[in-house]
């Protein structure tokens, strides 16, 4: 069945009142993203109409809106201030009761950020950063316009982690009763399981469309862009919050030490010398959007490729075949060529094998003058949160230019397949790519372009 | 705003497979006898031999449980899985590994092992399936708490409808240790494996699905008589809704009646409205 969509009538749509010249121009101008506190005073509701996007029919996606927190920054201004001045957020770590020697990406303000008072039952280190990062950028203002405009049944959310709220499970179990129960105050039925931070941005926002958490270990935070395309296309909602968010816990530190992934120093993606991962934690949040529905979106969402290596649980594919498979995917869905993209945020952990392998799936995916580049040197791995933080970091670049190049790469290997830049670079990027996999052989590539280039 | 905004074009797949393993019921045989006699039969320990030798050694048993039904599913079907996406769901992960993990982190964090780390992944029974069966077909495994069972269902129909293409989906819990029963009062592993398929598009079709998602607040549908005492504190148990009205439809007492309506509660807002009919083999809406 071919429904056209509704006609938009923004001259009626009070978020989407500035034109995109306007809109950049503010946003240019005052570089802390106060295009997203347009204030709105009042808020019409506006009847949506059902079901447009069926089988086959092509349904424009925009991103609407983003913001990230890692330790390379509290906040977009923060972050992009960290990459501009290639200032790394790694930091040695120092977590209660750890003496493992490694470098972390720690989100430090987290100490001083309690939950709202209302939201105090599902403390935890990841729903506190979950609810650090909804603050920022003026996100959960507009994430209240956005439900109040479309109906929050017309709004869904699909965050996506690797260990939830683990870290306070195990906090639990160190407390645990003489009969091995939960004690005050950790008895938080809420918390301890894998949607927990599904759960907690649901309560902190009020969305009421279908909400899930994606877990495939370190490809969490891009496939959930990938699912939100399809409920989107489907006309189950019209807007996804989609979310990555990940924190330090005993599980992960310890759990990447007892494969000997953990570098004893900060990571240094591609270089000749590096020796394992520096473990970050990270929230990421973006709407994804109907484009007719935002009018003045600056960044279309073009395609996502999903595949699984079928070859190790913790071990990429020798010859990087589910990578290449998720990149050429991700490419003929967006209906581009490798050349077609200008910049591409690799997976880049650090480790040895992911490295290397990855520049052998790249060269057979993009073209010589695509750059390509790791950002994980500024933030640390942040795991399930990774694929959203460095969606979001594609992009600002596409946004103000600026590709950055890998840090801590000083000395790059040499039988590396594909050129990795180093510095950061002006270029206007048009198109670009990112790339995350995980655990299980898990592969996700999203591919995302300025509105209308 | 009026219900009528969520309900959206009527989407259909087909059901071609079905896979379930408990203490009660091996597979979908024992299911189907033990619904009309009443009687389970109690299985035996799983040891998948689909999963190739050196990865079984390793596995834990919440992945033997999905490769199990994921593996009867496809047979059932007479499906080849190489090409098939997966879908897993579980509310809580492997709760023996995190309890274990836990235990371990608590006192000599330095014992944990590599194993145990990455058989700890949400995904990790995928990861054994792709490798087993040598799938690079997309694999995501979900949670919802509660509602894990009903999203996931909604996620696998979404994914065959909007990719036209076959998805094996499975929903499982494992039994809960004491300290996590509050978050789930799990006391029976159960795990449920159904393949979709677009609808029409193979001959070996159970029945086909009409699902739409309604904004509005409904209860459970009640469990099967004599399953609702062990399966209702599991989330997975959910599933067990279904799979009687489809053993319903396969059973040859009663013939091709072939209607049933299931409401799935989504969340507190939302629900999955699934119709459920038998469909003639092959052919299409």
């Amino acid at each position: 069945m071919a429904l056209s969509p509704p006609p938009v009538d923004t001259e009626e749509d009070p978020i989407h009142e500035f034109s995109i010249e306007q809109t950049l121009t503010v946003i240019l101008a005052t570089y802390d993203h106060s295009a997203y506190k347009i204030d709105v005073s009042v808020v019409k509701h506006r009847a949506i109409e059902p079901a447009r996007g069926t089988r086959g029919e092509p349904v424009e996606l925009v991103v609407d809106c983003y913001t990230a927190t890692s330790a390379a920054g509290v906040g977009l201004s923060a972050l992009w201030a960290s990459i501009r001045n290639r200032q790394s957020g790694l930091s040695w770590q120092d977590l209660a009761g750890s003496d493992l020697g490694t470098w972390v990406g720690r989100v430090s303000a987290l100490d001083e950020s309690p939950l709202a008072p209302t939201l105090q039952h599902l403390e935890s280190r990841c729903n506190r950063l979950a609810w650090l990062g909804l603050q920022q950028d003026g996100f959960l203002s507009r994430m209240k316009q956005i439900t109040a405009r479309l109906g929050a049944h017309r709004v869904g959310a699909l965050i996506g982690t690797s260990t939830s709220s683990i870290g306070r499970t195990e906090e639990a179990y160190t407390r645990l009763d003489a009969s091995g129960r939960m004690t005050v105050p950790y008895c938080q039925p809420d918390v301890h399981h894998m949607h927990s931070p599904g759960t907690f941005v649901v309560e902190a926002t009020g969305i009421a469309g279908p909400a899930m958490t994606i877990s495939t270990a370190c490809s969490s935070g891009a496939k959930v862009f990938a699912a939100a395309a399809r409920w989107i296309r489907h006309g189950l909602v019209d807007a996804v919050l989609v979310g990555g968010v990940d924190s330090l816990c005993f599980s992960t530190l310890y759990g990447f030490r007892s494969l000997q992934l953990v570098s004893s120093e900060p990571c240094r993606p591609f270089d000749r010398r590096r020796d394992g991962i520096s473990i970050g934690e990270a929230a990421g949040f973006a709407v994804l959007m109907r484009g007719d529905l935002a009018p003045g979106a600056e960044h279309a969402f073009l395609g996502s490729g999903e595949s699984s290596d079928a070859y190790h649980m913790s071990h990429p594919h020798p010859e990087g075949k589910g990578a290449v498979l998720a990149m050429k995917k991700a490419l003929e869905r967006s209906s581009l060529s490798g050349d077609d993209i200008d910049y591409v945020n690799l997976h880049g952990t650090a480790s040895k094998a992911n490295d290397l392998i990855e520049t052998l799936a790249l060269a057979q995916c993009v073209g010589r003058a695509t750059l390509a580049s790791s950002t994980k040197g500024w933030t640390g791995h942040t795991l399930g949160a990774a694929g959203m933080l460095e969606a979001i970091i594609v992009l600002e670049s596409i946004r103000t230019g600026l590709v950055p190049g890998t840090l801590n790469c000083e000395q790059p290997e040499d039988s590396l397949h594909f050129p990795i830049l180093s510095e950061n670079t002006e270029r206007l990027v048009r198109r670009a790519m990112t790339n995350s996999f995980g655990f299980g052989g898990n592969n996700a590539t999203l591919v995302f372009g300025a509105r209308g280039g | 705003m009026q219900p009528s905004c969520l309900e959206h074009v009527v989407a259909e797949f087909d059901i071609t497979g079905v896979g379930v393993w408990s203490s009660h019921f091996p597979d979908w045989a024992a299911f189907c006898r033990g619904l009309n006699s009443g009687v389970w039969s109690y299985g035996a320990d799983l040891d998948p031999d689909v999963i190739p030798a050196r990865e079984r050694r390793r596995a834990p048993a919440s992945v033997k449980m999905a490769v199990e039904v994921m593996d009867q599913a496809c047979r059932m079907a007479e499906m080849d899985p190489e090409n098939v996406a997966s879908v897993f769901a579980s509310a809580m992960g492997d709760m023996k590994i995190t309890d274990s993990m836990c235990r371990t982190l608590a006192v000599h964090p330095e014992l944990v092992s590599p194993t145990q780390f990455h058989n700890s992944v949400h995904n990790a029974p995928l990861g054994y399936w792709s490798i087993a069966m040598g799938s690079h077909a997309p694999a995501t495994a979900v949670a919802a708490h509660h509602f894990s069972a009903s999203i996931a269902m909604l996620e696998a129909a979404v994914q065959c409808f909007e990719e036209s293409a076959p998805v094996l989906l499975v929903v499982q819990e494992g039994d809960a240790p004491l300290a996590l029963e509050g978050s789930c009062k799990s006391d029976h592993p159960l795990a449920v494996g159904l393949l979709f398929t677009p609808a029409g598009t193979t001959s070996k079709c159970m029945a086909r699905v009409g699902f739409t998602v309604k904004p509005n607040e409904i209860a459970w549908p009640s469990l099967p008589a004599g399953l609702a005492d062990s399966y209702s504190g599991n989330p997975s148990g959910k599933m067990l809704a279904l799979l009687a009205v489809l053993a319903q439809h396969s059973s040859p007492e009663t013939g091709s009646s072939p209607h049933g309506v299931l409401e799935f509660p989504l969340g507190q807002h939302t629900s999955l409205n699934l119709e459920i009919r038998s469909a003639e083999p092959g052919r299409t809406p």
